[in-house]
């Protein structure tokens, strides 16, 4: 009804709308191409709410680029700057949102509602919005969100096996390369693990996973007697036996030479070349490889196993989808129309908004069966199956990333993803990725992993150190100390092995108690109030 | 030579000198200004390293600390490493630089065939107008043990078996910024020698001729040493960057495992100062760094009047 008049009203006002737009500055904290300008969906929310954003997308170092933000004293109108938002509210960067939200967001106040109390820092208010809310119930994806990884093509020759230890892991690439040792021409990467710069989590918080934990950071807690106690694993035994195996494996030529000195970009280059068996890591971070891969050379994708360390671990890697409390979009003290800029929030996380960002347009992006489930035809999957046009002509990306938005099922049972739509899961995948479901006798690579378990804190590592705290530094030596010593430990010789681990555990021992107390008091914190 | 007149003159002439140079002191104002509000106000700041500085609040409301920066700076086992890096560093890149720069210098100097004189400076030159971010790739991809350039050369000549992993060797990190350093600098660097050679007096060449000096006596005894002021006061001013060495090099192809090794004063002041909002410590880094440069340019200018040069003050 509103958004009829409202559409009345921008049509007659047709040209004079085009020119008197409302523009906002927003700053990002991930790397996006700049916006092609018009889209889509883009086109529809600019003549919606008659508001212009410029965007700045992330170039170079998040963690830079914010420290030089705050130094300068030069804001953008909105702003959202992932793990490291909380500096720029400790250095009073963001408006408090509580009276902003109550008089003019009826829809923020209502979609958020569950995740209020995790939203409110210690003086009481609100300062930004988490990209995800989850108003109605979570949902399950078609990729599990980390595991180790294995080509198709390894899995498919050695029978489908269901690879449940790190030595079966490797047994299995082993086999393969003696067999293939080229492809394409080209000679067979064993085993890749990154760690470029921030990226090197995906090569140190494996042996967490090892032990059966889902994503936890740097420490996990592990319940003894009722009490989460935080705990250090880069230690562990576990620990020790993941880096001795990637060092027997490298010394055996299976670990890439290279790996501890690329960057992403050449690990995503050589994912992607089809000549990579595994790699351990986060999805995301391999996303857009599989994606070249689903379209290229389809029998080498990857698939996640929730690889433990030996057969005594349960795992529980999956975690149950939860809000990102600790980081998300606020507005600025530099912004000159704050009311603006909460309604144009506000207008983005209506469902019907979302819908639009997620489904599209009904009748040409997607369809409603007899029962009010949504599906797309044949030809729509197609669409939405090629990444550029989903990018820069349906324009997904630049209103559902970094912004405000909504996960899992909505009010009429349908999910606000299509991708983890569950009668769609199965039936819009790719036929190479169905013909691996169906070896293993699944519906999604998420049934490969066990039911997640609730843990009320979940996840610990979304606790950060205050801005140049002792714990800050302690932090920072931690990761140098880590850094250094783990291409160390994978590269040296394997008799060599024993005594680097010995300097390694010297070393880092003293660099975690003060973190430890942080992250213990941060969980205690989150049992009691959460 | 004008000192003998003006050691002569009268209590006044400082009065008298100005008049008669008015002209030129006016235009020098501008520059002098110039100077004052981008070189010296900024030094204001440093009050800073004598606070726990925290944005959003005026430099008066912040909390004074005294030296507390920089006895967390001095007891910081990283400092110690951060400096051996930046010295090795700059000195590698100076005495490197400098060295290529005139060796190139003196060998195009030679080369009589102009197309390929003109050919050779060109090429030696362009590198320096490709950002660091465009060649650390480029170096990247040369050194890479997957196809690169020099390790496919290297095997092929055999005097290697396996591809050398450079990059992830922490000792060779400094002689590769140094290497990458000249390939990129080196044409750049010459053009100064260059122009300082062609202002050399053409009969001085002539005379060396007739004496029966051949081309490489008349680089040694007429064309070095009528160009060593060109190299002394480049040296003494080269002498307050030992502790700069430069930031987009070294971090861009730096990688965690010789992080021991790359880790420079600018990328410290990074990681351990603006990054974890320490601005404070970061700007004491910086005075740190700003006093023992003065203090090194000031010896080296010491050390080349004392060797007979003219130096720079």
């Amino acid at each position: 009804m509103l958004l009829s008049v409202f559409l009345v009203l921008v049509t007659v006002s047709g040209t004079l709308a085009a020119q008197e737009l409302k523009e906002f500055h927003v700053f990002m904290g991930e790397p996006l191409p700049d916006y092609p300008g018009s889209t889509i969906i883009g086109d529809i929310i600019r003549a919606e709410t008659g508001v212009k954003l410029n965007r700045e997308y992330l170039v170079g170092d998040l963690e830079t680029k914010v420290g030089l933000m705050i130094a300068s004293g030069d804001y953008p109108d909105m702003v959202i700057a992932a793990h490291f938002t909380s500096l720029l509210k400790d250095a009073g960067v963001l408006v408090p949102l509580n009276d902003l939200i109550e008089e003019h967001a009826p829809n923020i106040k209502r979609l958020y509602a569950n995740h209020w109390e995790m939203l409110q820092q210690e003086d009481g208010n609100v300062y930004w919005l988490p990209i995800q809310a989850i108003p109605y119930g979570p949902d399950t994806s078609r990729y599990p969100s980390l595991g180790f990884f294995i080509s198709k093509k390894v899995l498919k020759e050695a029978g489908w096996p269901v690879v449940k230890t790190l030595d079966e892991y490797f047994g299995l690439i082993e086999d393969y390369v003696k067999k293939h040792p080229t492809i394409n021409g080209e000679s067979t990467i064993g085993y890749l693990t990154l760690f470029d710069s921030w990226r090197s989590f995906a090569t140190t918080n494996v042996p967490q996973h090892l032990m059966g934990y889902p994503n936890e950071g740097e420490f996990v807690p592990v319940l003894e007697q009722d009490r989460f106690v935080v705990r250090d694993y880069h230690t562990s035994n576990t620990a020790k036996a993941y880096y001795k195996k990637l060092n027997e494996m490298y010394n055996k030529g299976i670990v890439d030479k290279e790996t501890f000195v690329m960057n992403y970009d050449q690990y995503i280059e050589k994912l992607s070349s089809g000549r990579v068996l595994g790699t351990f890591n986060q999805f995301w971070q391999l996303e857009s490889a599989q994606n070249i891969l689903l379209r290229d050379d389809p029998e080498s994708i990857f698939v996640p196993f929730p690889v433990v360390i030996d057969g005594l671990v349960e795992e529980y890697q999956r975690d149950i989808p939860y809000v990102q409390s600790t980081q998300g979009m606020g507005i600025t003290v530099s912004c000159k129309d704050p009311v603006g800029a909460i309604k144009y929030l506000d207008y983005l996380i209506r469902e019907d908004t979302q819908r639009l960002i997620q489904w599209g347009i009904e009748g040409e992006h997607y369809e409603v069966d007899e029962n009010g489930l949504y599906y797309r035809t044949d030809e729509q999957m197609a669409l939405f199956r090629d990444p550029d046009w989903v990018q820069n002509v349906f324009g997904r990306q630049y209103f559902h990333n970094s912004f405000p938005s909504l996960r899992g099922v909505d009010e009429n049972g349908n999910m606000f993803f299509p991708d983890t739509q569950p009668h769609l899961i199965y039936s819009s995948s790719h036929d190479s990725e169905k013909e691996v479901m169906d070896a293993y006798g699944v519906k999604s690579f998420s049934d490969l992993y066990n039911e997640p378990r609730e843990r009320k804190y979940f996840p610990l590592w979304t606790i950060t150190m205050p801005a140049g705290s002792p714990a800050h530094i302690e932090e920072t030596r931690m990761k140098d100390v880590l850094n250094g010593y783990v291409p160390e430990l994978v590269m040296s010789k394997p008799e060599e092995f024993e005594k680097v681990w010995a300097n390694f555990v010297r070393d880092i021992s003293p660099l975690m108690e003060k973190q430890m107390e942080v992250y213990q008091e941060g969980i205690d914190w989150r049992m009691e109030n959460w | 030579m004008n000192t003998s007149t003006s050691l002569a003159v009268k209590p006044n002439s400082f009065w008298q000198k100005l008049k008669q140079q008015k002209a030129l002191v006016l235009m020098s104002v501008p520059f002098l200004i110039h100077v004052i509000i981008f070189k010296y106000i900024p030094i204001w700041g440093w009050v800073l390293a004598f606070q726990n500085y925290w944005p959003g609040k005026s430099v008066f409301q912040q909390t004074w600390v005294g030296l507390d920066n920089f006895r967390d700076l001095f007891n910081d086992p990283v400092f110690y490493q951060v400096l051996r890096n930046t010295l090795a560093m700059s000195i590698i890149k100076l005495v490197m630089g400098t060295v290529a720069s005139i060796a190139l210098a003196l060998i195009i100097n030679e080369v009589r065939f102009m197309p390929f004189k003109k050919a050779a400076q060109t090429i030696s030159y362009l590198p320096h107008f490709i950002s660091w971010v465009v060649a650390a790739n480029l170096v990247r991809d040369a050194l890479s043990t997957d196809g690169g350039i020099v390790n496919d050369v290297l095997l092929s000549l055999n005097i290697i078996k396996e591809p050398i992993m450079f990059l992830g060797i922490p000792k060779l990190f400094w002689w590769i910024i140094g290497i990458s350093h000249v390939w990129k600098e080196v044409g750049w660097g010459a053009i100064i020698y260059l122009a300082a050679i062609a202002g050399i007096d053409p009969s001085l060449y002539e005379a060396a001729v007739i004496d029966g000096a051949g081309r490489l006596k008349q680089m040694w005894y007429i064309t070095l040493p009528s160009i060593r002021p060109t190299i002394s006061i480049l040296l003494i001013m080269n002498m307050g960057y030992l502790l700069s060495s430069g930031f987009e090099q070294q971090y861009l192809l730096q990688n965690g495992r010789v992080i021991d090794y790359a880790r420079v004063f600018t990328i410290y002041e990074l990681d351990y100062g603006i990054k974890m909002m320490r601005y404070s410590f970061a700007t004491a880094v910086g005075i740190f760094r700003s006093v023992v440069s003065l203090v090194l340019v000031f010896a080296a200018n010491q050390f080349a009047k004392r060797f007979g040069q003219e130096g720079l003050m």
